[in-house]
């Protein structure tokens, strides 16, 4: 066995099966976005609601449901953390009844 | 479904064609996938249980529990509306519930739900425990 041949068995066998792991380690995960707890995690926030055309079959008038979603609609840039504000459809907003919410509150 | 402004939510169905219309909520947390799954599941507790279900998740201001009565306060019809809003990198979640879904859903329905969701998103499965949550809600709301 030549000197090229016991150099590409012990050392470029090895080498390639070291690339072809570390390939499918780092490539194979799509930009490594995953949530965990305790790690800072980038991402736009979001806000989702059922179809339009459900939440109007579930009873209410579709106008309510377009006038909420789309009352604001021309500001599409989104603000960065800040709550929807001092500017535009707030006053309206502010006679929803607040005292009543119920619900829960958790962490982890 | 369509990436929500942070003033104010988005409807709509998800399809490739408002998926790609609104690549920013690719953006979101969530995969295409995910984004499917949740739509379907707040459609089902919406028509099952005739209340509202949103979800928000990001950033939620100092006082937080006043920050999601807020949000909650933007919906279309607040008294009927369930809102779980949920704050990753806080490590904390609000559901809010109106004044007609809270006689539905007693707070101590919310609490356990929120106890799930907060099982799941403690194992860093944030799709996951949003859909146990809205599932158990729209459960113990029960139909009408």
């Amino acid at each position: 066995m030549s000197v090229l041949e016991t150099v590409l068995i012990f050392v470029g066998a090895p080498a390639a099966v070291i690339a072809v792991v570390a390939g499918l380690v780092y490539g194979g995960s799509r930009r490594g976005r995953r949530y965990r707890p305790g790690r800072p995690f980038e991402f736009m926030p979001v806000w989702f609601l059922s179809s339009q055309a459900q939440a109007s079959g579930a009873g209410h008038s579709a106008g309510d449901d377009r006038r909420a979603v789309t009352g604001t609609a021309e500001r599409a840039a989104l603000p960065a953390r800040t709550p929807a504000g001092e500017d535009g459809p707030e006053p309206a907003v502010a006679a929803a009844p607040h005292g009543a919410t119920g619900g829960a509150s958790d962490r982890w | 479904m369509t990436a929500g402004e942070l003033d104010r939510p988005a409807t709509g169905q998800v399809s490739h064609g408002s998926v790609t219309g609104h690549p920013e909520v690719l953006d979101g947390p969530f995969t295409t996938r995910q984004l499917l799954r949740l739509d379907e599941a707040l459609r089902l507790a919406d028509r099952s249980t005739s209340l509202t279900f949103s979800v928000y998740v990001g950033e939620l201001d100092e006082p937080v529990r006043a920050h999601a009565e807020k949000l909650h306060a933007q919906l279309a019809d607040p008294d009927r509306s369930v809102l779980l809003a949920v704050s990753p990198n806080q490590r904390l979640m609000e559901i809010v519930t109106g004044a007609e879904a809270r006689k539905r859903l007693p707070d101590r329905d919310a609490k356990l739900a929120a106890l799930s969701m907060a099982a799941a998103f403690g194992g860093g499965d944030l799709a996951g425990g949003i859909l146990t949550g809205i599932a158990q809600l729209a459960n113990h709301a029960g139909r009408r």
